[in-house]
């Protein structure tokens, strides 16, 4: 096609979770280059919309020993090589008066056969090491869970696969069409989702590392032995760290049982409810509030927390599991489309943040074999490299960069999570793919930014307005970035207004709105380039 | 030692320090109805300076050009907005009376005119206002002659960029360029409007500024700046730059914390106690009640408890930011009495999907539902105590951020609820 | 070298502060920060101690030497809509500070002050305090006939106020006393010093000693209930003030006694006509200013103190001859002289500070600042010089003693060539 951008790689990863990422890092330590593409941008799914959580398997031993196991494997794996975006927390079990009591008595056992470290606390030592636990507690077990900045992960990954391999990340690309012959997938047809155009991606290997998407992206290319259902689930963000651990409710996997702190928040949930629609996906305040209720059980004062944020994912479950979302297994499964008559062609899915390295070893592995690659795995022994060009997503990172750094011409953009000018240079620098259309959500998908209590309605405008001034931001399009960003923060927003945050809120809607105008932009081609909904994320 | 009680007695006590409380205060006391004013730090800081009657009809992207036909059309679409539930020729008289007075005191403001005028913002976009200080009067006269001009930012001043506002307004106004400058002994570091014009109460910072002014408008002959002419002056700080420079000097606000809002409050405070009456600022109301002798208002500062007893009482308490009204998990009450909130059933109706959606939030709508005297009444539509009258955007039926009238809903119900006060207090 | 202990700020604030006003209730807007005169300093402003408390930024937050440049005004609080008060959280970093890093001046000045039963921060012995007074009133009663009469009763049991001096006068300039003294004889005051605890600074609570600060003000309620006085009388003295007021709630003290500050005595003393000033000398209309002093206005009385204040200054000079100084009274600026550090021996950055007062003063134009408050007239004739302006600083008493023709020729140190040449 005329003017058609084309692009040759070795191996074409579709989708920019942690799998994809991971994909690309453990490609090219094999030396393979590739090129990922995201419909969005990096975490955009169920990567950047869960707890964070580095789970030490205990959550799993009732109803999964496999994936128990698993986690238990991974979590130290991931201890090792990458350090730098966990936060070694440890982890708490805990069961309230009310909550089964054989249950928790039967949990050291069911550590045990999965080999999960497990001691018991009394309650009183465990009130004192979390103070704001529910004096109702009858029993706590302490766990080696831990806590993982998934977006750290995956710009880590992209920065060393890019350093090492020169694979090449893409972000707002999506597949329009599979071009096969003779069972072979010769190039797809790709779409910038902010330019319009259009791309022909042709590769010697193609995988399909898409989440909750995995489905649709194989049966675009005609492979239907993927099959999912889809749970989807909801989780709040509190202003405020509220614990120094992985709090777990002891009971069997249900609501709002799942408290995780986040650097400088704590991460609520999770709600699961079943449902067969992929966009658009967003908390409603039934699922806020039924975390909070829950979650209450554990932390009465959960009841009256600040939150500034919730945000919805979508899991995708394999579909050979029952009724119960809960009880399905958290197993991945690796779809070799062979079978189906694709021979370039695989599809990864299920699985959890946990395990995402072993996904992407098995999926390397097969693809790498098929290359004619032997080189080993490598990524469970070598340490994850990211240069320190992914150290603004860590919570309180900038702040401590530019405190130290004690340059009073670096002007703080961002004052809630205090990112710095020089951090947005910096991100503006790095960010592959990006620079001519960097937009304020991929700067705060690179940053803390917008992340703070003000949730971006101030750094929102500061940023835009460093964008102008450095030259970035040129016309009226920038408006449309503050708006689409707004927009896309108040998605997480919406559930939580009460308390102070409804303060917060209409100073910024008095603001965005009442003095910038920015409710009554015309509509214009700009708005093509909006994100799809993507329920917000963290 | 006890803490002393400090007892204070009044005619009209009103609570509140926003648009509105300041308000009742003006016409209260040109009424010389004795009053006490309370009220800790509220919207106002934040606020543009601009005097917004009626800037836009719901949901219609297009600025509204006359606010008083606008007013016209609103009582037929909304009849139970507070704005069309009076007399547009009082609306009219309380902008006057409201204008005149901060004129007056130092803070010169355009008179209301037939017709919106559209003011700049801080990132180049319109916003319909009917009233605007003199000293950011010049802005809409040049974009609409389409004069040229240079807008001018600070190093150091975040969130205001001169690049930003000439690239948005560039499609309208062709002859707009912008400049960056160094402000006058403050060349390291982040600065601040509100310090920057405190410096241009100094002469000496008046000058240096005049002289660079006259540098970066090569010849343009008009120049736009961010609004740190001055704080208690700003008229004459604005005069002089001009007489210095030999340019015409027009500023557009920056976002908060900006200058214009800290302006009006500090010459309120200036002045009120200078005009008798009783001001206690920055404090917050815990308690009011109405004994047999009338309502009691206690509260308590660094010192120690202080009352106020009064004959009747003015609520402009606002809403959720300035802590009118508190919204929690369940629902909307009002913070002082606990008087009847209208609101939507229930929470996840507050707020719509799309954030700027163009026909506002239903939350915004939720607040206290008054008679037309402006007296707060009950369920059943009886006045909730003959003594009690509320204004302001904590009133029910508005949508006063979509509507782009926040300031006419304050100044309008507050003169109509004093006139009610003043009707009760002559009796 | 000791190393400072680290501070949990955040659950230090859940624990010090209101609920609704803590913390977690900042919105970020900036008021704070655009209304402090430290912001900028050390690169911090009371927003960003805020967030870096909420980010567990507890070692920078423990170490920075801000704690020491912010005076603890409580401006940030003043203009906040929440209330959020950041002033506590300093007073807790300086505590923190081992005693060896915090700034000498103070800490030797909270020493001085601990050393002698005259709690005075310069260490003036009673002793030494007793003679100066005796020495000064001999020389008064000699030199002007007029007051020949005159009194300075020490340790008088029973009188009515106990007044306090700060050791200033005594140990530098010691004929500043006497227009006090004067003023009390006019109005007949029965008032008395006493050689213990008569001493008006207390950098204890600067230097964040806690417990030194609490030893200061029961020696100095000691000395006060010793007499049996009705009212402790706080002169020309901000903190001294304030530590006083603050500590008896804060360390639960009975005490049998009131504190008032003399700025109200002066106001009632010209209502019921007792001291009869008047402007009438201010014949060439030379303009006066009036620093509040944030001690004894915004962080104690309120409006109520600065209106009193007001009052007397328009009488004393006409009211066209006052101009106040903008922002004012509650939402007056710190000037940079409070909290110790005039002591701290950061001078630069106590000139950066002082830079808004500088401006605020510049812009009245005014030729003279009034103010109750020593370490505000220090700071305020050194940013005077510093920055070139052409102002001087003068006492309450001063002013209304040449207002009523009484001001004796030794006690004229900070009148400038206009004042001096209406006495010539």
């Amino acid at each position: 096609m005329a003017g058609e951008e084309r692009i040759e790689t070795e191996v074409l990863i579709i989708g920019g979770g942690v799998t994809g990422t991971g994909i690309m890092r453990d490609l090219a330590l094999r030396g393979l280059a590739s090129l990922l593409i995201d419909q969005r941008d990096l975490c955009a799914g169920a990567s950047g919309g869960n707890h964070g959580l580095l789970h030490s398997g205990g959550r799993y031993v009732s109803n999964d020993l496999h994936s128990a196991v698993e986690c238990r494997q991974e979590n130290l794996i991931l201890k090792q090589v990458a350090p730098h975006c966990i936060e070694d927390t440890g982890g708490l079990f805990v069961a309230v008066d009310g909550d089964d009591p054989d249950f928790a008595s039967r949990f050291p056992t069911l550590c045990a056969a999965a080999g999960i470290l497990c001691e018991e606390v009394l309650p009183a030592e465990a009130r004192r090491l979390e103070p704001l636990l529910s004096p109702r507690l009858i029993k706590a077990y302490a766990v080696p869970d831990a806590t993982v900045d998934p977006f750290r992960l995956a710009l880590a990954n992209v920065a060393e696969a890019a350093r090492v391999q020169g694979s090449l990340y893409r972000p707002h690309t999506e597949i329009v069409s599979f071009a096969i012959t003779d069972g072979e997938i010769t190039s797809v047809s790709c779409r910038d989702r902010l330019s319009g155009a259009r791309l022909c991606i042709v590769a010697r290997q193609y995988i399909n590392a898409t989440g909750a998407w995995a489905m649709a992206v194989a049966r675009l290319a005609g492979c239907h032995n993927v099959r999912l259902s889809y749970s989807k689930g909801t989780l709040l963000v509190s202003h405020d760290r509220l614990t120094a651990r992985v709090i777990n409710r002891l009971r069997p996997p249900g609501d709002g049982d799942i408290l995780v702190p986040g650097g400088t928040v704590s991460v609520l949930g999770t709600t699961s409810v079943r449902t067969d629609n992929l966009e658009g996906v967003r908390p409603t305040v039934a699922e806020v509030d039924r975390n909070v209720r829950e979650g209450q059980a554990m932390l009465p004062d959960l009841a009256t927390a600040r939150y500034i944020r919730a945000f919805s994912r979508i899991r995708p479950l394999l579909q050979s599991s029952g009724e119960d979302d809960r009880g399905a297994t958290r197993g991945f499964a690796l779809v070799d489309h062979r079978q189906e008559g694709l021979n370039n062609f695989c599809t990864i899915t299920g699985g959890k943040l946990t395990t995402f390295r072993l996904m992407a070893e098995k999926t390397c592995d097969l693809v790498a074999g098929r290359l004619g690659n032997s080189s080993p795995c490598r990524t469970a022994t070598l340490p994850l490299d990211d240069g320190g060009a992914c150290r603004w997503t860590e919570p309180g990172a900038a702040a401590k960069y530019w405190y130290q750094a004690n340059d009073a011409e670096d002007m703080v953009l961002c004052e809630c999570e205090m990112v710095p000018a020089s951090a947005i240079d910096e991100i503006l620098a790095c960010a592959p793919g990006l620079d001519e259309t960097m937009s304020l959500e991929a700067i705060a998908l690179r940053s803390r930014a917008g992340k703070g209590p003000c949730q971006g309605s101030f750094c929102g405008i500061r940023i835009a307005s460093y964008l102008y001034e450095r030259g970035y931001y040129r016309d009226r399009t920038g408006l449309y970035h503050m708006r689409n960003f707004f927009n896309e923060r108040f998605k997480g927003m919406q559930t939580v207004i009460w308390g102070r945050q409804a303060a917060q809120m209409e100073l910024a809607e008095a603001l965005h709105c009442g003095l910038l105008g920015l409710d009554n932009l015309e509509e214009s081609d700009s708005d093509s380039g909006q994100a799809p909904d993507s329920g917000g994320s963290r | 030692m006890s803490a002393t009680a400090r007892d204070h007695w009044c005619d009209l006590a009103v609570i509140g320090s926003g648009i509105a409380g300041f308000a009742a205060s003006i016409f209260a006391t040109n009424r010389q109805i004795a009053t006490a004013q309370v009220g800790n730090t509220g919207a106002i800081a934040y606020t543009t300076g601009y005097l917004d009657l009626l800037g836009s009809l719901y949901a219609d992207p297009n600025p509204l050009v006359n606010p008083w036909q606008g007013l016209a059309h609103l009582r037929q679409e909304e009849p139970h907005h507070p704005l069309s539930r009076l007399p547009v020729e009082l609306i009219r008289q309380a902008f006057n009376e409201f204008t005149t007075f901060v004129t007056n005191a130092g803070i010169g403001y355009t008179p209301p005119g037939d017709e919106n005028i559209t003011a700049l913002t801080p990132v180049g976009t319109g916003k319909q206002t009917l009233c605007l200080p003199t000293t950011m009067a010049a802005g809409p006269l040049a974009l609409a002659a389409r004069r040229a001009a240079v807008i001018v930012d600070f190093k150091g001043l975040k969130g205001f960029s001169g690049r930003q506002v000439v690239a948005n307004l560039r499609h309208c106004w062709p002859e707009l360029c912008s400049a960056r400058l160094t402000f006058p002994g403050m060349a390291r570091g982040e600065i601040y409007p509100e310090v920057m014009a405190r410096a241009l109460e100094v002469a000496g910072t008046r000058r240096e500024l005049a002289d660079q002014l006259r540098q970066a408008a090569a010849g343009a002959g008009c120049v736009g700046l961010p609004a740190v002419l001055g704080m208690h002056h700003p008229d004459r700080v604005h005069q002089e730059l001009e007489e210095l420079s030999g340019l015409t000097i027009f500023e557009i606000p920056t976002m908060p914390p900006s200058v214009p809002g800290i302006r009006l409050r500090e010459m309120f405070e200036q002045l009120f106690p200078q005009r008798g009456l009783t001001l206690i600022p920055q404090q917050k109301v815990d308690r009011l009640s109405f004994t047999d002798d009338g309502p009691l208002l206690e509260l308590a500062d660094n010192y120690g408890p202080v009352t106020i007893r009064a004959k009747a009482v003015l609520l402009a308490t606002g809403r959720f930011l300035s802590g009118g009204l508190v919204a929690d998990r369940n629902r909307i009450s009002e913070s002082l009495l606990q008087l009847p909130v209208s609101q939507p059933a229930e929470r996840a109706e507050w707020y719509r999907q799309q954030y700027t959606d163009r026909r506002g939030h239903p939350i915004h709508r939720a607040g206290i539902e008054v008679d037309d005297s402006c007296r707060p009444v009950d369920r059943n539509g009886r006045v909730v105590d003959p003594r009690l009258f509320a204004a302001g955007v904590i009133l029910a039926h508005q949508d006063w951020i979509r509507g782009r009238c926040g300031a006419g809903i304050a100044i309008a119900t507050a003169f109509r609820a004093v006139a009610a006060a003043e009707q009760l207090l002559r009796r | 070298m000791t190393d400072t202990p680290t501070i949990h700020f955040k659950e230090q604030a859940l624990a010090l502060l209101p609920a609704g006003a803590n913390f977690d209730a900042c919105l970020t807007c900036g008021l704070c920060s655009s209304g402090c005169p430290a912001s900028g300093i050390e690169n911090m402003d009371p927003r960003k101690f805020i967030r870096m408390a909420m980010l567990g930024m507890d070692r920078e937050l423990s170490t920075t030497p801000w704690v020491w440049c912010c005076t603890q005004c409580k401006r940030c609080q003043h203009v906040c809509p929440m209330s959020i008060d950041i002033s506590q959280l300093v007073f807790l970093a300086r505590s923190n500070w081992p005693r060896e890093l915090k700034p000498a001046g103070i800490v030797r000045s909270c020493e001085l002050i601990q050393a002698t039963d005259s709690t005075s921060a310069m260490g003036l012995p009673p002793e030494d305090f007793v003679f100066v007074v005796a020495d000064v009133l001999e020389e008064v009663r000699s030199s002007q006939p007029a007051f020949a009469h005159l009194q300075a009763p020490m340790d008088k049991k029973g009188a009515h106020f106990f007044v306090n001096q700060n050791s200033r006068e005594p140990m530098n300039e010691p004929d500043e006393m006497v227009p006090l003294w004067k003023i009390f004889d006019l109005v007949g005051a029965d008032w008395t010093y006493s050689s213990k605890g008569w001493a008006a600074e207390n950098f204890c609570m600067f230097a964040g000693d806690e417990t030194a600060w609490y030893e200061v003000i029961k020696k100095r309620v000691a000395a006060v209930e010793e007499l049996g006085c009705r009212v402790w009388l706080n002169t020309e003295c901000g903190h001294s003030y304030y530590t006083m007021w603050q500590a008896i709630s804060r360390f639960g003290l009975e005490v049998s006694f009131e504190l008032e500050s003399l700025i109200s005595y002066y106001a009632r003393w010209i209502r019921e006509g007792l001291l009869p000033v008047n402007s009438d000398w201010n014949r060439d209309g030379i303009k006066f200013t009036v620093q509040d002093p944030c001690m004894i206005v915004r962080k104690a009385y309120g409006e109520s103190i600065a209106e009193d204040m007001r009052f007397v200054v328009r009488t004393l000079v006409g009211e066209e001859n006052f101009i106040d100084m903008q922002p004012n009274r509650s939402a007056n600026y710190c000037c940079g002289g409070g909290g110790g550090f005039l002591q701290a021996g950061m001078t630069d950055h106590r000139r950066t500070y002082g830079k808004r007062k500088f401006d605020q003063i510049a812009a009245t134009g005014a030729a003279y600042v009034l103010t109750p408050c020593h370490n505000c007239h220090s700071q305020m004739e050194d940013i005077g010089h510093h920055y070139g302006g052409s102002y001087g600083v003068v006492h309450f008493w001063s002013l209304i003693c040449l207002s009523l023709g009484i001001l004796g020729e030794n006690e004229r140190t900070y009148l400038g060539p206009d004042l001096l040449a209406l006495l010539a």
